[in-house]
């Protein structure tokens, strides 16, 4: 089957496992972390399209979770719209807003995207906590517009109590997985498409690819906005699971965190973003005795991962299995006339300047 | 009129002490290509190094601002050997250098964390005092810090031009391969410009929180703003770097006085986006012509 | 042409790029004062075995020794000082350095820098438009004057062995002479040239030795004159 089916066949197995896991698990501290392990491993799903596909250095993608958390809050919190709809809503809202972002930054070199996105999200942070007039007052005191450092909360229900009564907490379960589910399959679908070869002929051969007349800014604006639709979702999904949004989704210690999930995963893999995601979150749980060195581990996995294991694990195991198979890549030492066919350029009056 | 005085001083301070953070971000870029994370982590531990030589070790100041240069250029040779050396041979260099830089930046604020405690401390470096320029009291820590900056600057200009260091320096930033062709050992050079940015690094963090205080997060808003500078100038170009730096130190110090602390930052980051559309390599940047 | 122990000694050299294999096990002994050319089909290795002989591209096999002395994996810098200078294609100026600062630039190895006054006369007085350049930035000027100074570059850092990357390319005929006189002059000062060359008409009759390579390989090679007399070769090869 074509590598895609695969993807998404495996996929529905392991989701599969994760809709029993509740059953399993009655722990409330574990479904939480559970819930929180398929936001995140949404989140980079989306930040690998970017950042491993697409190319785009984008440090905002915490800025666009931020959109669809803070969004839902608010339209929730201010306008009293149902969470049914703010969902949806913010996520478009995170598409309106990363499409601003990428029209003002995708036109230039990479390392001017990365200062600027984290530019934006730290000012749109600094906005957020530095804000001290009350625009309403609550039950709580004082409520600037966004929330200040406390935080938007009571901003609705996802209805669940109503319609499924004691069985709610299954339902509040499933919404996450089904995040993750859709999440993985758009990225699946960018990857393993057309957009994803696209990407890969920019990347090894952008001069043919442009002349092709593939436009390097439009298909980065497109996984950029698309993705920040499955990104805001996910913001949005975690205002809704755990009902109060504050500005500590901004923290970097958090970026750093999923950066890491993308990096130990490997970068630009269909599963390494999840594998990170799992393995990190795990890690975390493990390390939790030595929260004192929680920002300093994770400080030392990007260097280390980068230096040592750039394909991240995903690219280990993909190494492990080439090597098996010596037709199928690596260096070959002596020179192949079938693959040298191509460039061989018997006498011609106009030759391209084509010299290594 | 004492508001526009008032202003200029502190935007000269201002604009000295990001540009000599600046320089060193520009001459790493320039010629490595590199964009140091970690820079923001080894101005806080510049500012820290001076604190401990001088409050804890009880030496004079300028042992201080010493051990900040030592400690700076020391860190700055570490992140050559653990990330720009083992990935200039990888594909994505930049990325790559990037990510790893943040890691390293993360790691070192959390051992100035570890060793010196979250609460923000004050900088013993601080000369008391100023000079009366109409109603305007200007502080002499303010014309220290100015003069040390030119000083430094200064220096660094005339290594660069006239020494034959600054001149292998100069040739790999504009042509890493025509040096190599002229007998430059590019990667002694790649040494040498990260130790000196890790220099120049610590020596704006003793300034910066001398003006403000220590804390393990401080190198943060100051990188990030140098960062800014060297975009707005045009990756790459020092010189320019360094006049942005003076201009967006006068800017910081205006909209600090006429809208409060709160919106410089969200206005400066405007400033650059907009200066961005309008040229996108840069005020003074050109744009590459990539060759395929 | 084989009784003196050879300058350059090229033994079953592979390189290449990533995966791709661009020179494929080739062999080649080039004597003191010697003037040896290379052509050949273009993306066929010529600038690629320049580029492994002075280091910017690692062999995966074979050696090169200078004098005797291997320099098969050093670092490029290294391969200057051992006195393999290499002109490459496309200049590759500093562009933000006058003509001068390009040419003291080329003097930036200690032991050229001592005769760096010296030598700088001597390049002046061969390619005289350079003195009159000497302030001008570098990304200021024509075609010729970059070539002219990438070559003057070159002189000034002085070693054993000359290797020129397509110095006429790009160049308009009467800047095609004045190259060619230079290369005159400085062979019949006995300098040791390695040339590559796509134009290869101006080659046959200055060049001691003609090498041909096709696909990472040499398959032809001898005497200018006696390529002259191959018109097949000619044909296949260089397009007539």
């Amino acid at each position: 089957m074509s590598e895609a089916r695969r993807d998404l066949f495996v996929g529905l197995i392991l989701l599969a496992c994760a809709a029993v896991a509740p059953l399993a698990f009655t722990d409330r501290y574990i479904v939480t972390q559970l819930t929180l392990f398929f936001i995140w491993a949404a989140v980079v799903t989306q930040w690998n399209l970017v950042l491993g596909i697409g190319g785009i250095f984008s440090l905002a993608q915490m800025a666009l979770f931020a959109c669809g958390a803070y969004g839902t809050a608010m339209l929730g919190y201010y306008l009293g719209w149902p969470l049914w709809l703010a969902m949806p809503a913010s996520g478009l809202l995170a598409v309106v807003v990363s499409m601003l972002i990428g029209l003002a930054c995708l036109r230039l070199r990479g390392p001017y995207v990365a200062l600027l996105t984290l530019a934006i999200a730290q000012v749109i942070y600094l906005m957020i906590i530095n804000d001290t007039e009350c625009f309403t007052t609550d039950a709580g005191g004082c409520m600037p517009l966004f929330g200040g450092v406390r935080g938007i909360g009571r901003f609705g229900d996802l209805g669940f109590r109503e319609m499924f009564g004691a069985r709610f907490v299954i339902a509040n379960y499933a919404l996450a997985p089904a995040l993750l589910v859709f999440a993985f399959t758009f990225s699946v679908i960018v990857i393993r498409g057309p957009l994803g070869l696209a990407f890969r002929a920019l990347r090894d051969n952008p001069g043919y690819a442009m002349s092709r007349g593939v436009s390097r800014f439009r298909y980065q604006l497109w996984v950029f906005a698309s993705s920040a639709f499955f990104t805001g979702l996910a913001g949005a999904v975690y205002a809704a699971q755990f009902k109060v949004v504050g500005p500590t989704i901004f923290s970097f210690t958090l970026l750093l965190f999923l950066l890491s999930m993308i990096v130990v995963g490997g970068m630009g893999s269909v599963w390494g973003p999840l594998v990170g995601a799992a393995l990190l979150m795990l890690a975390d749980e493990g390390f939790k005795e030595f929260q004192d060195w929680r920002a300093l581990g994770m400080g030392l996995v990007l260097p280390l991962f980068v230096v040592l294991l750039p394909g991240g694990l995903v690219g280990l195991f993909k190494r492990k299995r080439t090597q098996k198979a010596p037709m199928t890549g690596g260096d070959r030492p002596i020179a192949d006339r079938g693959r040298q066919e191509n460039w061989r350029r018997p006498a011609e009056a106009t030759r391209p300047r084509a010299q290594p | 009129m004492d508001v526009v005085v008032q202003i200029v001083a502190s935007g000269l301070t201002l604009g000295a002490m990001y540009a000599v953070s600046t320089v060193g971000l520009s001459l790493v870029y320039g010629s490595l290509n590199m964009l140091n994370m970690a820079h923001g982590a080894i101005l806080t531990i510049g500012g820290y190094a001076a604190y401990a030589v001088s409050q804890q070790l009880g030496l004079p100041a300028a042992f201080g601002f010493l051990a900040a240069i030592v400690v700076g250029a020391f860190i700055g040779l570490l992140i050559f050997a653990a990330t720009a050396r083992p990935l200039l041979k990888s594909k994505n260099f930049e990325t790559n250098v990037f990510i790893a830089t943040i890691g390293v930046g993360a790691v070192l604020e959390n051992v100035v964390l570890k060793l010196f405690g979250p609460y923000a401390k004050p900088q013993p470096l601080n000369i008391p005092g100023g000079v009366r320029i109409g109603a305007v009291l200007i502080p002499y820590q303010n014309i220290a810090i100015f003069g040390v900056a030119i000083a430094m600057m200064a220096i660094v200009a005339f290594r660069l031009q006239r020494s034959r260091a600054g001149r292998a320096i100069r040739a790999t930033a504009q042509n890493r391969e025509a040096a190599e062709l002229m007998g430059v050992h590019v990667h002694g050079v790649y040494a040498q410009v990260l130790a000196l940015s890790g220099a120049l690094a610590a020596v704006s963090g003793v300034m910066i929180s001398s003006l403000a205080t220590l804390s393990p997060n401080m190198g943060g808003d100051p990188m990030l703003k140098a960062f800014i500078i060297c975009v707005v100038a045009g990756l790459g170009n020092t010189y320019g770097a360094v006049a942005a730096a003076i201009v967006i130190g006068l800017l910081e110090a205006a909209t600090q006085y006429l809208l409060g602390v709160r919106f410089g930052f969200a206005l400066l980051l405007l400033l650059v986006i907009a200066v961005l559309i309008w040229r996108p390599a840069g005020f003074f940047g050109k744009a590459r012509i990539v060759r395929l | 042409m084989t009784s003196p122990a050879p300058l350059v000694a090229i033994r079953d050299l592979t390189a290449g790029y990533g995966g791709l294999t661009v020179l494929d096990n080739l062999s080649l002994d080039i004597a003191p004062g010697e003037f040896v050319a290379i052509v050949g089909p273009n993306g066929h290795g010529k600038s690629t075995l320049l580029k492994t002989i002075s280091g910017l591209v690692s062999a995966s096999r074979g050696s090169i020794k200078l004098a005797g002395v291997d320099i098969t994996h050093k670092r490029p810098d290294r391969i200057v000082a051992a006195g393999i200078v290499h002109v490459p294609q496309g200049d590759l100026l500093f562009a933000d350095m006058t003509v001068l600062e390009n040419l003291l630039m080329g003097a930036y190895l200690p032991q050229a820098a001592a005769e760096a006054r010296h030598r700088l006369e001597e390049v002046f007085a061969l390619l005289p438009k350079l003195r009159d350049r000497q302030g001008q930035i570098a990304s200021t000027l024509s075609g010729g004057e970059r070539r002219m100074t990438g070559i003057g570059r070159g002189l000034m850092t002085g070693g054993k062995v000359l290797m020129l990357d397509e110095p006429s390319l790009g160049l308009a005929p009467i800047l095609i002479d004045q190259i060619y006189e230079l290369i005159d002059r400085l062979k019949a000062s006995g300098r040791t040239i390695v040339l590559v060359e796509e134009n290869a008409a101006r080659i046959f009759e200055r060049a001691d030795r003609v090498c041909l390579l096709d696909n990472g390989r040499f398959v032809w090679s001898g005497g200018g004159a006696e390529l002259m007399r191959r018109p097949e070769l000619l044909e296949t090869y260089l397009g007539g």
